[in-house]
């Protein structure tokens, strides 16, 4: 059919042409499209669904507001985490508030335990009492006896628990790491940074607080390299045991004459490695020396030597204790805790990644005590992290959140490709008939005989899984289904009056086309857009789920390709419910949304 | 419907085909790297590659490669996959009967189910049972099923212990043919999880199509008159309305059964089920082009020979539809 030619109209017509049927087929584009908004508003599910709908969308958009946490942010938290061994093994306890606890000292059937920001603590076998801070310093040495406990820590502070109020004190300006009592319960011995090693008389403590500095004696080091002392401990003969970085250890003896302040010996172990822990049992003469790579030293008595045991774990240790009877215990970062039953060592499940700094036999229980900020694996939904943690410690919720950008960008640009690729064929087809119709429906048909699921498959593993590859992957086949419906549509739309009357007034076939016969197909056009669109989703999360999905970025299927490749999946129930539920709410919203719109297709479901 | 419509469609369907099994060739002789480095992971020296391309005809033209594996297929010889050093065709027949006992019991008893209530809800139509119904189904259509399959096996797998989560049968076991494998106890309890996920999921397709086409007879004349009859409402719904209700629901299950065999690649995977879907993701990761090739060639036969199906029973159970 030949449009007739252009000569037949006058100038006037011309120009009142070009300018009216622009408006009025853009108010016709207006009506078409407002039409399926009606049908959407008058349906209660559908309604419902853009609620839905427009909330996901508002999620993805305000992803950063609505988040909690930076998604990709491997988390970390510091607490006053404590566990106890039992019969079914260690079992971590409820948290003692947020401070790590850094020092833990035994006496008679209490222990006490000091932390940072000044935290001392006392545990009777079962409950923790804290008590009045008087200092902000970081403890990090306790010692724990007969005349009362007295603290150390950073900065040179000193705190005196001598029954009532505690008292703090200053000594010297370095970092001070551990504290023993010597000579019989009068004095103490505090060691720290810069080889530091100060006589400190129980007199002088009993005071009401201030600068200790004068009044204690700093012993001069055989070493003089400024090494870093960790650990202190009074040995079963009254002297004592002073360790450090790079293998150092001193012994320290006594004072021959009352009142003085004793002198100091190198002590050359087996090892140069860093030491970070040391318990001496004071009756048997038993010691352990715990250090970094998991080094272990062993000493069966006073005049024993010093063997190195066979790790069982290499990471870095940090608490020991060992009892009159052999056994012993290590602890160190991420849950490491280790045994020693007379004969071997062998490492313990703890079931937790903290940090412990000592370990200690707390009327028959052993007890160990941490944590500097660990990172928090696993985590099951707390107020920090609502949904929980993931194997490296990520946020959940935020991913979550996240999520919904990917299933939304995915799930409309793929339905936008789909829709615009499906109706331009279907509107050409439709029109011209004939060879065109012929060729592109044999494409389709070819199109419908490729399974959808493995083709969308096989090409992202061809090509390297980008976003644009995956949204090509779903795109690339489902615009069959709407290259049909719009076709056998404009077939029936071709033969309207208007169309011819479109044709006789000498409009191209472009003109008729897309401005007379592609308005009428768009509500069509509409109900496919979100018929594709929930299909996107679900197709982006299946390529996600089997690792396939759009690489370093966050989506709800690759949350749960996540949990499945970690394992943890079978117990972490928080990392495994929320994302498959966004999808299928988002999905179910869209899916109300285009029931409401199959009116469109089907008139006689109207007012069911 | 004619003779010759059927003649013409089978002929499209054929020529369907040889488009498909072209363009996949190329695709993956073009797009995989060569077997003989994806394969072999401690390097094989640069003479043995070439003996091992030549043996698998791989050093030939990719034109001259395409002609023979055409002219195999003909034969019906699939070549020998490289991973199972073993014929395809056996390897390829045990995963897809895999995949079908499962797809078909789960498409079996989703329609089973389906097509029953959909009938139903059409009947209680406007009523809160109906919007319920459509509720229901929609929600079971947009879980993903890798989704719920998790779930099934956190719930009834690990916290519960009732059903084994992984597999056909429990390992090890020993069994003569695919029947002595399928015909047991163990198999069925294995099969209960994935299948319901499966049915679940394909539940709603039934369900909604039954109910709007039995809406759409509601508005027929015949309807009316078997009303007019007298006849009790019951009979009305099922032996009227519903018969001339199942057309669409009938070619949806053709359709359904095509696509069974490319799977539900996922839930193979949740539940570690040997099927066709996992086996394809696997040869095409190991550059496998004779078991990729095959494999995805049998997915598309059915998808097209059940396409076909539908458009003939379409026209042989409406009267009023004519095929040309």
């Amino acid at each position: 059919m030949t449009p007739p030619g252009n000569a037949a109209r006058d100038d006037d017509a011309a120009a009142r042409d070009a300018a009216r049927p622009r408006r009025r087929a853009r108010s016709r584009y207006l009506a078409q499209a407002l039409a399926p908004l009606r049908l959407v508003f008058h349906d209660r599910l559908a309604t419902t669904g853009v609620a839905i709908l427009a909330a996901v969308v508002f999620m993805a958009l305000a992803a950063p507001l609505v988040a909690t946490h930076d998604p990709r942010a491997i988390t970390e938290r510091a607490e006053g985490s404590w566990i106890t061994l039992g019969p079914e093994g260690w079992r971590v306890r409820t948290a003692i508030g947020d401070d790590p606890l850094y020092g833990l000292s035994v006496h008679g059937d209490g222990a006490l335990a000091v932390g940072a920001n000044g935290l001392a603590t006392l545990f009777d076998g079962r409950d923790w009492t804290p008590w009045p801070r008087s200092t902000t310093a970081t403890l990090r040495g306790v010692a724990h006896g007969a005349p009362g406990a007295i603290a150390v820590g950073d900065g040179g502070a000193v705190v005196w628990y001598g029954g009532g109020e505690p008292r703090a004190w200053q000594l010297g300006d370095t970092d001070l790491h551990g504290v023993a009592w010597v000579d019989d319960g009068r004095a103490a011995l505090v060691v720290g940074a810069g080889e530091a090693v100060w006589h400190v008389p129980l007199a002088a403590l009993e005071a009401d607080g201030g600068d200790l500095t004068a009044t204690a004696t700093r012993l001069a080091s055989p070493v003089g390299r400024g090494l870093l002392l960790r650990a202190v401990a009074t040995d079963a003969d009254g002297s004592a045991i002073a360790v450090g970085e790079r293998g150092l250890a001193l012994t320290w003896s006594p004072a021959d004459t009352p009142g003085g302040a004793g002198v100091l010996h190198q002590l050359t172990l087996p090892t140069f490695r860093d030491f970070n822990g040391l318990h001496v049992d004071a009756a048997s003469g038993r010691a352990l020396i715990v250090g970094e790579r998991g080094t272990l030293l062993r000493r069966e008595g006073l005049d024993a030597r010093w063997v190195e045991d066979p790790p069982p774990d290499t990471r870095a240790l940090r608490g020991a204790w060992i009892g009159p009877d052999g056994r012993a215990f290590a602890v160190g970062r991420n849950g490491v805790a280790l045994a020693f039953d007379g004969e071997a060592w062998r490492r313990d499940a703890t079931g937790t990644e903290r940090h412990f700094r000592a370990v200690a036999e707390v009327a028959g229980t052993p007890v160990a005590v941490g944590s500097d900020p660990f990172v928090d694996k696993l985590a099951p939904p707390s107020s920090a992290h609502w949904f929980g943690t993931d194997h490296l410690g990520r946020d959940l919720f935020s991913q979550n959140v996240y999520g919904s950008r990917i299933a939304l960008l995915v799930g409309f640009l793929g339905a936008a490709l789909v829709v615009l690729i499906g109706t331009n064929v279907g509107l050409l087809a439709g029109y011209y008939r004939g060879r065109t119709d012929t060729v592109l429906m044999r494409i389709v048909d070819v199109m419908y005989g490729i399974p959808f699921e493995p083709f969308a498959m096989i090409l992202v593993l061809l090509f390297d899984p980008s976003l644009l590859i995956v949204i090509l992957a779903i795109s690339l086949l489902t615009w069959r289904t709407v290259a049909r419906l719009i076709r056998s549509q404009v077939l029936s739309l071709a033969e309207r009056p208007f169309v011819k009357a479109a044709r006789v007034a000498g409009a191209s076939d472009l003109r008729i086309l897309y401005l007379h016969i592609a308005p009428n197909v768009l509500p069509l056009v509409f109900l496919e857009l979100a018929i594709i669109l929930g299909a996107s989703i679900i197709a982006e999360a299946t390529l996600s789920f089997l690792g396939l999905g759009p690489p370093q970025s966050i989506s709800w299927g690759g949350i749960l390709h996540n949990a499945r490749l970690s394992g943890a999946w079978r117990t972490a129930w928080w990392w495994n419910i929320p994302p498959g539920a966004f999808i299928m709410i988002t999905v179910l919203a869209v899916f109300f949304i285009s029931r409401a719109l199959e009116v469109i297709a089907n008139p006689r479901l109207r007012g069911r | 419907m004619s003779r010759t419509y059927v003649l013409r469609r089978g002929l499209q369907a054929v020529g369907t085909l040889l488009v498909i099994v072209t363009a996949l060739f190329f695709l993956f002789r073009l797009g995989l790297p060569d077997p003989t480095v994806a394969l072999v992971t401690d390097g094989l020296s640069p003479e043995d590659r070439a003996a091992v391309r030549e043996r698998f005809g791989l050093d030939r033209p990719l034109v001259e490669q395409y002609v023979i594996y055409l002219g195999n297929i003909v034969r019906g010889e699939f070549g020998t996959s490289f991973h199972y050093k073993a014929p395809v065709a056996g390897v390829v027949w045990e995963k897809f009967a895999n995949t079908m006992v499962l797809m078909l019991v789960a498409i079996v008893f989703a329609y089973l189910l389906g097509i029953p209530l959909g009938a139903y809800l059409a009947w209680r139509r406007g009523t809160r049972t109906d919007t319920l119904g459509i509720v229901l189904g929609l929600t079971f259509r947009s879980a993903p099923m890798f989704w719920t399959g998790m779930l099934a096996v956190l719930l009834f797998g690990v916290a519960l212990g009732w059903l084994p989560t992984s597999g056909m049968r429990t390992l090890p076991y020993e069994a003569a043919n695919f029947f002595d494998k399928v015909f047991t106890l163990d198999f069925l309890r294995h099969l209960v999880m994935p299948a319901t996920i499966i049915a679940l999921f394909y539940l709603g397709s039934p369900l909604l199509i039954m109910r709007n086409t039995m809406l759409e007879v509601y508005g027929e004349d015949f309807i009316e008159m078997a009303r007019a009859k007298g006849l009790p409402e019951r009979d009305v719904l099922y032996r009227h309305a519903a018969r001339n209700a199942l057309l669409p629901v009938i070619t949806q299950l053709a359709v359904t059964i095509g696509l069974a065999a490319g799977g539900q690649v996922v839930v193979e995977v949740v539940f570690s089920w040997p099927g066709l879907g996992r086996e394809i993701l696997q040869a095409v990761r190991t550059s496998d082009f004779p078991l990729a090739q095959a494999t995805f060639m049998l997915m598309a036969v059915l998808v097209i020979a059940m396409n076909f199906l539908a458009d003939l029973l379409y026209g042989a159970l409406d009267p009023r539809v004519k095929l040309r």
